[in-house]
């Protein structure tokens, strides 16, 4: 019975939809992380009977045929790329992204990664690194004697030195961004890599072509939301209990046929 | 007397071929754009076997059933916010146009993609057409905005955020009879033998971005069909059994001229 099977990957869809929201819920204090949504096609479809054959003895066209789908098959988990809230820190290296783009970050194998999480910190050589300790592209280094930072939205970033009253530039802060950046792979530790599905990357300081600003000793949150997680979690949990009811249905009709022979 | 079984039988093959439908509907619960299907039964009155077992005054004709099409229900599903600018839910009347290896494709599921040439394509990575062919977009381009009649505009790389320009309008046909469209897997239709599409003018276009549009499977309604299915698949099963023991008594009572 077809029923049996395609009940089974209406269970096994639901499976992978439960494993994507228990994801995006164990990541919802996660700084930058943005949620994923799983996304599902329709199976090939068996045509037993093809609408607009000739319908012999009137020679009538049918107008419907039957047609029946085989259930399911994930197409896609898609990232939802809309702006997390952005919450204060007063922590002096934390920057927020508000709108569009990445920062870049410099992995130790000298690929670039981009990232939506501005927790910064200094290293011991005072480069500003993220809390994993890979530079930020391009580098910006604070010299010790500096007594504070201020990163402006554009980008800036100042230090006043020990001694001076005037505060001096010792760089800017760029922001990448895609054409498709849900297109872009994740590599977790809140890094993306560019993929061909992304595009390449267009670089330039904040808040010009329509790049985003930053916002120092703040940090973007999660676009994770508990209440609609868990509406998901429930839907999906239903759904699977329905699911596993065609295959009971189907298990008893084809039982019933069975008893018949004694 | 064996069409009290055929009769049973015709109806059980046809119940099961609808579990089949409810278990495909069920499982869809979940994909984007998804219509969901019901079977359409028929009386088929047999020509020649007629019950005269009996001789009760005129012939009477057998009856039997016939799960004679699947009809696929195009109303509309319900829209859920996803906050992406290339999703996009379609309401009311409508299919986007895709361009597979296959030919022209059609579908409701507007949950979109840029691929590496800056194309809209779907998940799978056909083509979206609008009016004028593929609508592709420049690298530099953000802030993709696209309005109720499928106009696509961004903002493009200069420094005062104004409207770069437009990247075409998504095409939106109909087909000209209401069953024009064949389920074609993936989330796609296809068209009839001998049906057409035609654009739909912009005023009768009803897009919402940043929206899908969910499946329009009713779950309560699929229960409620599958345990219809079951009781009536159960009962008929038992009729069958009943007419089993009649005909073995009856076989078991005229075989023994004794009794």
């Amino acid at each position: 019975m077809r029923a049996l099977h395609t009940a089974a990957t209406g269970m096994m869809a639901q499976e992978l939809t439960v494993q994507v929201i228990s994801n995006n819920i164990a990541n919802m204090r996660t700084t930058g992380f943005k949620r994923q949504r799983a996304e599902f096609q329709d199976m090939l479809y068996d045509q037993q009977r093809r609408a607009g054959m000739q319908n012999s003895q009137q020679g009538n066209v049918l107008p419907v045929g039957i047609a029946i789908g085989s259930g399911v098959k994930p197409a896609a988990t898609s990232r939802v790329m809309s702006q997390g809230n952005i919450l204060p820190t007063e922590k002096d290296y934390d920057v927020a992204i508000r709108g569009e783009g990445y920062f870049r970050v410099q992995l130790p194998d000298g690929r670039t990664a981009y990232t939506r999480d501005g927790s910064f910190e200094l290293n011991d050589q005072g480069q500003l690194v993220t809390v994993d300790g890979n530079l930020v592209d391009p580098g910006i280094t604070i010299p010790t004697t500096a007594r504070g930072v201020t990163i402006n939205p554009s980008g800036t970033v100042q230090v006043t030195l020990q001694n001076q009253v005037a505060p001096q530039t010792v760089g800017t802060i760029q922001l990448s961004r895609f054409v498709n950046k849900a297109g872009l792979e994740s590599i977790g530790d809140n890094l993306f890599l560019e993929t061909a599905a992304s595009g390449q990357p267009t670089t330039t300081a904040p808040n010009v072509d329509g790049m985003g600003s930053l916002l120092q000793k703040n940090l973007e949150q999660s676009n994770v939301t508990a209440v609609s997680e868990i509406s998901d979690l429930i839907a999906a949990q239903r759904a699977y209990e329905m699911n596993a009811r065609i295959i009971s249905a189907a298990d008893q009709m084809l039982q019933s046929t069975s008893q018949i022979m004694r | 007397m064996e069409n009290i079984s055929l009769v049973g039988l015709s109806r059980q093959v046809a119940l099961q071929r609808e579990l089949d439908v409810i278990a495909n509907n069920l499982a869809n619960l979940n994909t984007t754009g998804f219509k969901g299907d019901e079977v359409v039964f028929q009386e088929f009155i047999s020509p020649t076997a007629r019950d005269d077992t009996f001789q009760r005054g005129a012939d009477r004709r057998m009856s039997f059933v016939w799960d004679r099409a699947t009809a696929t229900n195009l109303g509309q599903g319900p829209m859920e916010s996803t906050g992406n600018s290339l999703d996009v839910g379609l309401g009311g009347r409508g299919y986007f146009v895709v361009q597979t290896p296959d030919g022209e494709r059609y579908t409701r599921n507007g949950s979109f993609e840029i691929n590496a040439q800056g194309q809209l394509v779907t998940k799978q990575g056909y083509q979206v057409l609008g009016d004028n062919g593929p609508i592709a977009f420049d690298q530099s381009d953000t802030g993709i905005t696209i309005t109720r009649d499928g106009t696509i505009s961004v903002i493009g790389n200069n420094a005062t955020n104004q409207p770069a320009g437009q990247r075409g309008r998504l095409r939106v046909v109909d087909g000209n009879t209401p069953r024009a469209m064949e389920k074609a897997g993936d989330n796609l239709f296809t068209l009839r033998g001998g049906a057409q599409v035609a654009n739909l003018p912009p005023a009768n276009v009803d897009l919402r971005q940043g929206y899908i549009e969910k499946s329009n499977v009713t779950p309560v309604l699929e229960m409620s069909r599958m345990i219809e299915v079951t009781r009536a698949y159960t009962a008929l099963a038992s009729s069958i059994e009943r007419h089993d023991q009649l005909r073995r008594d009856a076989i078991r009572s005229l075989g023994n001229p004794t009794s």
